[in-house]
Parts: structure tokens; sequence; C-alpha cells
């Protein structure tokens, strides 16, 4: 009654959520800084490139203030190299292309030095690892090294598709990027369905499935399926698991009781 | 600690610096997908939403300032002298705040669905942590041995009294206040429309006779999605011992389908994120 949408971020807030991105415009006017809610926002100067939110960038686009700048990942080329490892590399037939790294994470690429994440401090104090959609990963210059791979950010679809919407005159060649994008998301949604038979892995403790490299939009999508499917295989699995750690906890009270009992019996008001 | 350190904290104290504006909004949003993802609600940020609600109110004033201002120099100077960007300065603003309005707005209302669907778990919750020996805390052992036989039970007994509880976690003050509130209600309406009718032995609602607790508490085994922050973070399972099994081990930048109990304390300490 108090909230109408199910469990779990529903399309329209992913939506939301990717507006928070950063993009690279080019002002056609000037504008002071802003202090807003959502972090300063540095002033505009043309002809001087400037990062802002998704939600501000289109907000500018609209009223004709600004031109975007397309991510680096969002032409024609770097598209189709993802596709082809999408689709044809061996290592990829059954998982996604790698995302783009984290900070302090080497790229899949060039196995570098361990991975160390940078975090940085909240005002209380603790540690705060930054991850999409607070990543540079949708800005113009994001790329780092000539060989690089380019890599599909976490919000892909969306970011792709608004871009399109409002401004397709700043793209390059936009009908070739719609249509690698339409090509992307089938190749991806075929993977995501075959594998749904390896989700038993999930349904028991301590395991998991991994689905390193999936778009906001896409877990969106399959996040009722999966989950339903999942919490019932767990159902039908609850009697064997129940059946295995009787026989454990058996063995171990033959072993030798140490009053391991009471400690147990706090667990069962989870 | 010199001179800096000092204005820091002031600095921090009063939500004003501009680094720290940036990151409270990344923890808001992050901390919101992430009651959007599980079924129990999880500890409220009071230091984190102290700040966000004092940041909010200042930015309406700063709009309201700016609309005076706009209104002002409309009446007393002609179109052309005043300032091209103010409209757009406001507008830019007023999505701003609008957007985090509606974050703090669909966070707050999630819990309370959380809350009302859970209420009597949360009260007993609540009620049995504090160990205040004066507060009657109706265990579940209690009330499954032997009702009071003297007086008539009505449902509304066996609402936890909380009004000694100190330690609000995982909820806020008025969320308590509310929760309880909500379940007086509710087991006043049970009372008056059907468990009135029944012997008084069966009217409590935390009731536990045959080994089946009444009381439904969120589901801790339920699926999530984590992406994993850190060099390496492992599932952690409960043994059968009681102790901590490993589970599988995720690297940095993973995607993971898991079950919430397994990540939960990752999560707590911020090495896992919700999606």
């Amino acid at each position: 009654m108090a909230f109408p949408f199910p469990q779990g971020i529903a399309p329209s807030e992913i939506a939301f959520l990717a507006e928070m991105e950063m993009v690279t415009i080019v002002p056609r006017q000037r504008l002071e800084g802003l202090e807003l809610l959502g972090g300063p926002v540095e002033p505009l100067a043309p002809p001087r490139r400037a990062s802002l939110p998704l939600w501000l960038a289109l907000l500018l686009k609209r009223q004709r203030r600004a031109n975007i700048i397309p991510p680096t990942w969002l032409h024609p080329e770097p598209l189709s190299l993802i596709l082809e490892v999408e689709s044809q590399h061996q290592d990829y037939k059954h998982a996604f292309s790698p995302p783009p790294p984290l900070p302090g994470q080497p790229s899949m690429h060039e196995p570098g030095p361990e991975p160390t994440a940078r975090p940085q401090y909240t005002p209380d104090g603790e540690k705060y690892f930054a991850a999409p959609p607070f990543l540079p990963h949708n800005t113009a210059q994001a790329r780092t090294s000539s060989g690089e791979v380019p890599a599909l950010p976490y919000h892909w679809i969306e970011v792709g598709n608004m871009l399109l919407d409002a401004a397709s005159d700043d793209l390059m060649d936009p009908d070739q990027i719609r249509r690698l994008l339409k090509d992307l998301r089938e190749v991806r949604m075929s993977k995501m369905r075959a594998g749904v038979d390896v989700l038993d892995a999930a349904a028991t403790g301590g395991g998991g499935v991994a689905l390193t490299g999936v778009g906001a939009m896409e877990l969106g999508e399959e996040r009722g399926f999966l989950t339903g499917v999942v919490d019932n295989l767990r159902k039908i699995g609850a009697s064997k698991e129940q059946a295995r750690r009787e026989q454990l906890a058996e063995q171990r009270a033959n072993g030798g009781y140490n009053g391991t009992q009471d400690e147990e019996e706090d667990y069962m008001e989870f | 600690m010199d001179i800096d350190d000092i204005l820091a904290s002031v600095d921090r104290g009063a939500g004003a610096s501009t680094e720290s504006t940036a990151i409270d909004h990344q923890l808001l949003t992050r901390f919101w997908v992430a009651e959007r993802a599980v079924s129990e609600v999880l500890p409220w940020p009071a230091p984190l939403m102290e700040r966000m609600m004092d940041r909010v109110r200042l930015q309406i004033e700063t709009i309201e300032d700016l609309a005076a201002s706009s209104a002002d120099t409309d009446l007393s100077t002609k179109q052309h002298t005043h300032n091209p960007n103010l409209n757009l300065r406001l507008s830019i603003l007023q999505t701003d705040l609008a957007r985090t309005q509606y974050i703090i707005r669909s966070l707050l209302r999630q819990r309370l669905s959380k809350l009302t669907k859970h209420s009597m778990h949360y009260l007993v919750k609540l009620a049995s942590r504090n160990k205040n020996p004066l507060s009657q805390t109706p265990s579940q052992s209690q009330s499954q041995s032997q009702p009071p036989p003297s007086q008539a039970l009505s449902p509304e007994d066996s609402v936890p009294d909380i009004s000694q509880v100190t330690d609000y976690a995982p909820l806020s003050a008025q969320e308590c206040a509310f929760v309880h509130a909500h379940q007086t209600l509710l087991a006043g309406h049970y009372g008056g429309s059907f468990m009135g009718a029944f012997p008084p032995q069966l009217r409590r609602l935390d009731d536990n006779a045959g080994g089946t607790s009444m009381v439904q508490g969120p589901d801790m085994k339920e699926v999530v999605f984590v992406r994993c922050l850190k060099y390496e973070v492992p599932v952690v399972v409960e043994g059968v011992d009681g102790g901590e099994d490993l589970g599988v081990i995720m690297r940095m930048g993973d995607v993971w389908v898991v079950l919430w109990e397994g990540v939960r304390n990752a999560w707590m300490k911020g090495e896992v994120e919700l999606l």
C-alpha cells in the first residue's frame, strides 16, 4: 500500500539512475557554476568541454544550449568491435564481454599488477568505492590507452537510447549505431537465456552465478525471472539441504557435545 | 591536529563541503538501490540522511531566494536587463531538487511498506534486543509456555512494549513509533473483528505453538544481484556447527547472483554493492 513497485529496481528507476552518468558536452552559452544536491557543476564557457550528468546534458541539449559529444564507446567502430567479441570470440561464447574496469582495476586485456580498489572516504569516515553510474564511463575522453579494447558500460542500453532519441544529430551515423545496439542486445539476451540451467548453483548456500559484464537494463528485465527460478529451485532443494545439515550435525554431536547447540538455536531466529 | 583539520571537521558538520555533497549523493543513491533490492529493512543511515535533509532544506531556500530576486527584477526593470540565465538556473536547480526528493521519498516509502509487512517481526526484534529487566519482553519462548490465565487477553497485549527501547536499529526513531502505532491499531482491529471470539490463549499475535512462529520475518535467503567492489570478497554461509563457511570468491568488478545472507556482512562493510 505504501509502495506500489515490486522489490528490485524497476526499469523506469534504472533509466533514472542512468541519467546520473556523466557525459561530455560542448556548451553553446556561458553559465556560471551551480551547487547542486548531486554535487557541484563546473561553469560552462564555450567552446571548452565540460562533464555533466546526463539529465542536465539532455536538458541543455533540448533547449539547444549545448551539444553532446558521444561517449567513446558509442561510435560504429567500437560497437562493431564489441559485437565481434560478443558473437565470435571463443572466451565469450557463454559470457558477456568484460565491463569497463573500476578505478584501480587493470583492464582484462593487459594483465597488470594485482587490482587494488582505491577507496574514497565518506563524511562519516568510512571507505567508499565508487561504481557506475558515478564513474566516467560515458565521457568522451574516457579512452585510457590507444590499444584499449572498448567495453560496454553498465548503463549502455539506457545511455545509448537516450542519446539516440535526444541527440541523434550529435552522433556519428546514428542509424548504424542503432542497428549495432540492437544486434548487441539480441546476442546478449540469448546468452542470458542460455545461462538459465546453471542457476541451480545460486540456489545453494555459498554458491553463485556470475553475470559479470551485464547491463543494468538487462538485469532489470531478467530480475523477476531469475529470482523466481532460483527461489523455486531453493525450495525444491531445501529438504535435501536440510537432510545434509542434520546428518553433519549428528556426526558432530556423536563426536562430542561441546555446547554448540545453544549457538544454533540463536541462528534459528532468522 | 592543526587548524586545517578543525576547519575540515566544521565543514563536514555543516554538510557544506562540495566534495562530500557529491559523495553523499552517491551514497544515498546506492542505499536507495539496496533498499529496493532486498526484503529486509536495512540499517537506517542516520548521519547521511540528516546531512541530505539539511541540504534539501538549504537548496529550497536558495531556490526561493533566486525566484524572489527574479520577481524583483521583473517588477523594477525592463526585460532586457534581467539576467537571461536566471530562468535556466532556476529550472536546473529545481530539476536537481526534484530528483533528490524523489530518491528520498521512494526510499522512505519502500521502508514503510516493508515495515507494515513485517511489523510484528521488527517489534519483537526491538523489544527482545533491549535487555531491560523492567520492561516485559515477550520473547518467543515466553509466549509459548503459559499465557497468564487471570485476565482476558486481547491481541493488543501481545504487541511488544517498546517505550523503554533506546536503540532503534535498524529503524529510525520515527519509523519505530510508526510501526508500534501501526501494530497496535492492527491488533485492535483484529481483536474487534474476529480474534475476540477466540479462546483467550489463542489471541496472541506472536504465538508459536507447535514450533511454528506466527511472526513472519523478511526472507534472508532470497537471491540478490551484487557487484564486487574490492579485490576479492568471499560469499560467507553459516556452517553446520554455527561457524562460517566460505563459498565462491567474487573478484573486483564481477557481478554475481548470490543469496543475500551470504553477502550481507560484505554489504555492511561496503565491499559489495547491491544492484
